[in-house]
């Protein structure tokens, strides 16, 4: 996706957007909208496929062998089950940009209701150990290339390179067994919405949103590392020392303003799996998100909520990287084009 | 420039989590009416539908009992004493029951809970879409307004369970007017008369409850609000109570040493669940009994409750734990731990050189199914076991037809009978019956409870079932359920479990 | 060739490959390794710490935890190079034949691959085994699929520089077809940058096998598996305090061996593109691509 929305600002060649500036817009718009929108069609086409190739359908859910081919016949007429296969997907998919996802099979409860209630835990998760993955990332790599070959350095390199090797469950169970076991300062899972108390909600995220953040961290400590170490020893840095500038003028002047774009190309790859792949962190600790919803619906075969969770990761996944995307091609206008 | 401002914004924002974290409040339980007053946190099973009516699963009636009452209720042996209705009284030959209710009750929902209510209640349990107590309501002909504080339950022939059954989730009564309104709607918002009102529910992971001071004995409720969260899972169910986020929990044997040393109080209860592996008898190769009798006699019970099961259980052959009223003490060791029977019944069926079936267990980590998996393979039935989820769907859609599972018992045992033994039974995967059983079972029904025949006739029932139907039964096992030290006032309820004088310092 | 040719050389490599190698014979002979059965529950041996007859101690049921762990790794192995394979398949070849197909083709894969890279990783691979047969190897079918476009994006980068090297065009003006030129001219130099990536997709997935065994997906008790061996460990943390280590350090050892070997490869190209971090990030993934939480 970063690929293709990248071509969304690539389209236009300098000489051209100096010349007609309107139409040069106009084309990227449209070359964007080429990109995304099949992009688009793919991810739900699969999505409500996986669920039409399921065996399972809403009267078997419910009601099983005491039910009669014609109630199985009823319930697939009253879900829409029996219509061809591309006018459920378009009439599902229309419903779904508006904001009806359908009924769970099961509960009848409107799917949108659940999503309702979970996506702003997932959202609260996702947003929070991305904030922490910054905060810890950047730090931990500024600090590394500040102290090259010191020994800070070398224990950011080595920690950073097992965090990378700890499965996400691992690293759940063991804060949880350091933090709200053995010094019992933390919970150990459970949500409470910021409206009603946010202290608490604050509480129950710290832990989670850790866990979640220590690969993203780890990946951009390294990145940051690595780059700032390379710029730093550029002639320009030196140059800038030689002038009298100090380190840190240098630093965040300098050597941060390059070493953002790939850095922030880094995070983006990270947000999809913080959006999608929280499903162990949210199992763990107990956290009504998304995630858990579409594995218990999945498990018990409610097709029509798997599909929602689906669809909204897509889109949660698909607005992150465009907005990504937009600030890269702020930070670094020249870029050509990629592919 | 602009990555440092973005730096320094994170680590603004960063800080000010910390700062607020930290003061965030103290205690770890997450009341929705905030802290104050005293809340309990209980981590246990969330109901499948919050409509008692097409609830299909006996645990929900823990959790539905929070929100609704019916006309009786068990005490803590498990007997049904008054509730909504102060007193009944049968008919000369048990074919009617008349209860007297209370006066000025009312539903949560203001609308007065009175003979007409009871009346709309029996219906529609009876008769309702999709409702799973027709069969135990189907008995009831006629149910007589005689006056708004009495009704009659005129029955089809004699049967003196009527005040037992009700006090579960067959009597549970929810308000007329929200059921007319939305029948579909109380599966997620209860209407009733009980001690709780719930006031959110997010399915699969929690409902918030507050005392509901209009329940007719509010006067015991001390507890002001009531958190009902998914159990949790047994790696983190103490390291949850240690924390906060559940006061008490349920948690399963494994956990009793480790919650124990975190300085909680363990509480193994007595009650009426029994493992069992539910049978479809119409489906080969259990449509010849001797295959399951086979099966019953390759287990070895004393060993599966002590590998499995930390040694919390005691083997049991039939559905109910020793020392209650339906225990049938001829059953003891039915199917004694014997492989060469077991060897020799599978031959007898036409199964010499063993067999292979296929075990559907809804936990991919339930020790009990492989301990079962050795001990059959041990005499040549070779078993594979598969992950899914059977659970209320099978009862359902009896796609399954040899599930391990666990029953957890009725209030009435004659109810308790009907569900694993009759032809609408959830838990009769075959759905069919035997008329011997039949029998026996009508004849405990007609005898009044304080009869001296009583025990022997509900004993004679339990031994017509055991003995004819393939439904296999292992162990009885205790509920077990540990809490900290400042929740007081827990009582050990052997049917429902209740909260009545129960608070949280 | 010799690109890998000076990997060996740095010791760094040397040791993950012994790691590795010693992990493939576990795979491969682990039946013949494992001191015991590994479904034998033994009696009265229930949950006891490591021993000389039990050099892991045993489980919850009496086995032994060693054998288990042997036997578990064939299976978590195997199907994360399942879905390797799969994603190598799926994402390699298309990868390749979009820079020389001309633009359609270039066009319609990169939309399928941008489609695929929108869908999140483990709850579609639950949902895959979930909704179509609860078994480890459609989830990891799923996986596999969902991991090509990162194999597609690597070899479509790598080969797009080489393309305009100027050699490739004398074969081009020669009349050369496009599958001769891959073969003959781009194959070898694009091969290290594909090592790289399988070395570290099989990480990746290696983590997600873990991981959805660890929720129970695909595991058929009693066979064991990394994932479900942890699942079952944090039970009995009570009783078993460091049970968890063992399978939790197998797992580590082995994705850290992968990246490492990843890592030296990448250090040791004689390719500048790979050195040089701006090209780094336009070929786009660095070594996580596929793993998840």
């Amino acid at each position: 996706m970063t690929a293709a929305v990248d071509t969304l600002f690539d389209a236009a060649a300098p000489a051209t957007s100096r010349r007609r500036p309107g139409i040069a817009l106009l084309r990227t718009l449209f070359r964007g909208l080429a990109v995304a929108i099949p992009v688009v069609f793919i991810a739900t086409f699969i999505t409500y496929g996986l669920g039409s190739l399921s065996k399972f359908n809403p009267a078997a859910a419910v009601m099983g062998e005491t039910a009669t081919p014609a109630d199985i016949k009823r319930m697939n007429h009253e879900f829409g089950l029996d219509r061809p296969f591309l006018v459920q997907y378009f009439s599902w998919l229309g419903h779904a940009l508006r904001g009806d996802f359908g009924q769970s099979w099961f509960t009848r409860i409107p799917v949108s209701q659940s999503i309702e209630q979970r996506l702003p835990v997932s959202l609260s998760v996702a947003v929070g150990a991305l904030l922490i993955a910054v905060v810890l990332g950047a730090a931990a790599g500024i600090g590394a290339a500040l102290n090259k070959g010191g020994w800070f350095d070398r224990g950011v390199t080595v920690v950073c390179s097992v965090l990378s090797t700890i499965p996400g469950f691992v690293a759940a169970i063991a804060l949880i067994t350091i933090f709200a076991v053995s010094f019992p300062i933390l919970p150990s899972g459970g949500y409470v919405p910021p409206s009603v108390n946010f202290g608490q909600w604050l509480k129950f995220l710290i832990l989670p949103c850790t866990a979640l953040s220590l690969e993203a961290a780890a990946d951009l400590a390294r990145q940051l590392r690595n780059g700032l170490v390379g710029t730093l020893r550029e002639n320009y840095v030196t140059g800038a020392i030689v002038r009298g500038y100090s380190t840190r003028r240098v630093l965040f002047g300098h050597a941060l303003r390059n070493g953002a774009g790939p850095a922030l190309a880094l995070l983006g790859l990270h947000i999809p799996r913080l959006i999608g792949g929280a499903v162990i962190t949210e199992t763990v600790f107990a956290l009504p998100g998304l995630g858990q919803l579409a594995k218990d619906s999945a498990l018990k075969g409610d097709v029509p909520v798997v599909q929602a969770c689906l669809l909204v990761t897509i889109g949660l996944v698909l607005v992150s990287s465009l907005l990504v995307n937009i600030a890269l091609k702020k930070l670094r206008p020249g870029s050509g084009r990629q592919e | 420039m602009v990555k440092k401002l973005r730096l320094g914004a994170a680590a603004v924002s960063a800080s000010l989590l910390v700062v607020l974290a930290a003061c965030g409040s103290g205690s770890g339980s997450a009341a929705a009416g905030g802290g104050g007053g005293s809340t309990l946190s209980w981590g246990w099973y969330l109901p499948s539908t919050w409509d008692p009516a097409t609830s299909a699963i006996g645990q929900d009636v823990h959790a539905l009992a929070l929100a609704y009452a019916g006309l009786t209720k068990q005490d803590l042996k498990g007997n049904a004493v008054p509730a909504l209705a102060k007193s009944w009284k049968y008919n000369a030959n048990g074919t009617a029951v008349t209860f007297v209710l209370r006066p000025g009750l009312k539903f949560s929902d203001g609308t007065a809970l009175d003979a007409a209510a009871v009346k709309f209640n029996i219906e529609r349990g009876r008769d309702g879409k999709g409702t799973t107590i027709g069969d135990q309501l189907a008995e009831v002909t006629d149910v007589k307004v005689v006056n708004p504080t009495t009704v009659t339950l005129v029955l089809d022939k004699s049967d003196y369970q009527i005040p037992a059954l009700l006090a579960g989730k067959t009597g549970m009564l929810v308000s007329p007017t929200a059921a007319r309104k939305n029948s579909a709607g109380l599966s997620t918002k209860p209407v009733g008369a009980g001690p709780f009102i719930l006031t959110d529910y997010v399915p699969d992971s929690h409902a918030d409850l507050k005392r509901n001071p209009n329940y007719w004995d509010a006067k015991d409720i001390k507890l002001k609000n009531f958190v009902l969260k998914t159990a949790p899972d047994p790696s983190v169910a103490v390291a949850g109570l240690q924390s906060g986020q559940y006061d008490m929990a349920v948690i399963p044997p494994s956990q009793i040493q480790a919650a124990k040393a975190a300085g909680l109080k363990v509480d193994p209860i007595t009650v009426l669940t029994v493992r069992t592996l539910d049978v479809n008898g119409k489906v080969a190769p259990f449509n010849n009994p001797k295959v399951m009798q086979a099966i019953s006699h390759a287990i070895n019970r004393k060993e599966l409750v002590q590998t499995a099961f930390f040694g919390q259980g005691k083997p049991d052959w039939q559905p109910f734990p020793e020392g209650y009223v339906g225990y049938n003490p001829t059953l003891d060791n039915l199917y004694s731990y014997d492989q060469a029977e077991a060897k020799r019944l599978l031959a007898d069926a036409g199964h010499p050189n063993g067999l292979s079936v296929d075990l559907w267990v809804s936990d991919a980590s339930d020790a009990i199914a492989e301990v079962l998996q050795k001990q059959l393979s041990a005499v040549g039935i070779k078993v594979r076991l598969r992950v899914e989820q059977p659970g209320i769907n099978n009862y359902i859609t009896r796609q399954y037809p040899l599930a391990l599972d666990s029953f957890s018992g009725r209030e009435s045992p004659v109810q308790a009978l009907t569900v694993l033994f009759g032809k609408q039974g959830l838990l009769n995967l075959g759905r069919y019956s035997n008329s011997a059983f039949d029998k026996a079972l009508d004849k405990a029904r007609a005898t009044p409870l304080d009869s001296p025949n009583y025990p022997k006739a509900l004993q004679a029932a339990t031994a017509a079932g055991v003995k004819s139907m393939p439904n296999t039964f292992l162990f009885s096992w205790p509920r077990i359920f540990a809490y900290k030290s400042n929740v007081h006032g827990l009582q050990n309820w052997t049917g429902t479990e209740r909260f009545e004088g129960v608070t949280v310092q | 060739m010799s690109t890998f040719r000076r990997a060996w050389q740095l010791r760094p490599a040397k040791i993950s490959v012994v790691i590795l190698a010693a992990i493939v014979v576990l795979v491969a002979f682990g039946h013949l390794l494992a001191p015991m059965d590994p479904l034998q529950q033994h009696d009265g041996q229930i949950l006891k710490g490591p021993s000389a007859h039990f050099w892991l101690g045993t489980d919850y049921l009496g086995r032994d935890v060693l054998s288990r762990l042997i036997y578990g790794s064939t299976l978590s192995v195997l199907t994360a190079l399942e879905a390797v394979g799969i994603a190598f398949g799926l994402g390699v070849l298309p990868g390749l034949a979009s820079v020389y197909l001309g633009r359609p083709f270039e066009w319609v894969s990169q939309r399928v691959m941008d489609g695929l890279m929108a869908l999140p990783f483990i709850i579609f691979a639950i949902a895959v085994a979930a909704l179509l047969g609860n078994g480890l190897h459609q989830a990891m079918f799923a996986v596999g699929v969902l991991m090509a476009p990162g194999f597609f994006r690597i070899t479509r980068a790598a080969a797009w520089s080489f393309n305009r090297a100027q050699y490739v065009e004398a074969a081009q003006l020669l009349g050369a077809s496009p599958w001769r030129i891959i073969r003959k001219h781009i194959w070898n130099k694009v091969l290290p940058t594909v090592a790289i990536a399988t070395a570290n997709h099989i990480a990746g997935a290696l983590l997600i096998v873990s991981s959805l065994t660890f929720l129970g997906i695909g595991v058929v008790p009693p066979t064991p598996t990394w994932g479900g061996l942890l699942a079952s460990d944090l039970n009995y943390l009570a009783q078993q305090r460091w049970a968890p280590v063992a399978p939790a350090l197998l797992i580590m050892i082995t994705v850290g061996a992968l990246n490492v070997f990843a890592d030296a490869i990448r250090d040791s190209s004689d390719d500048g593109a790979l050195k040089d971090a701006t090209k780094r990030r336009r070929l786009g993934e660095s070594r996580n691509v596929a793993t998840a939480r």
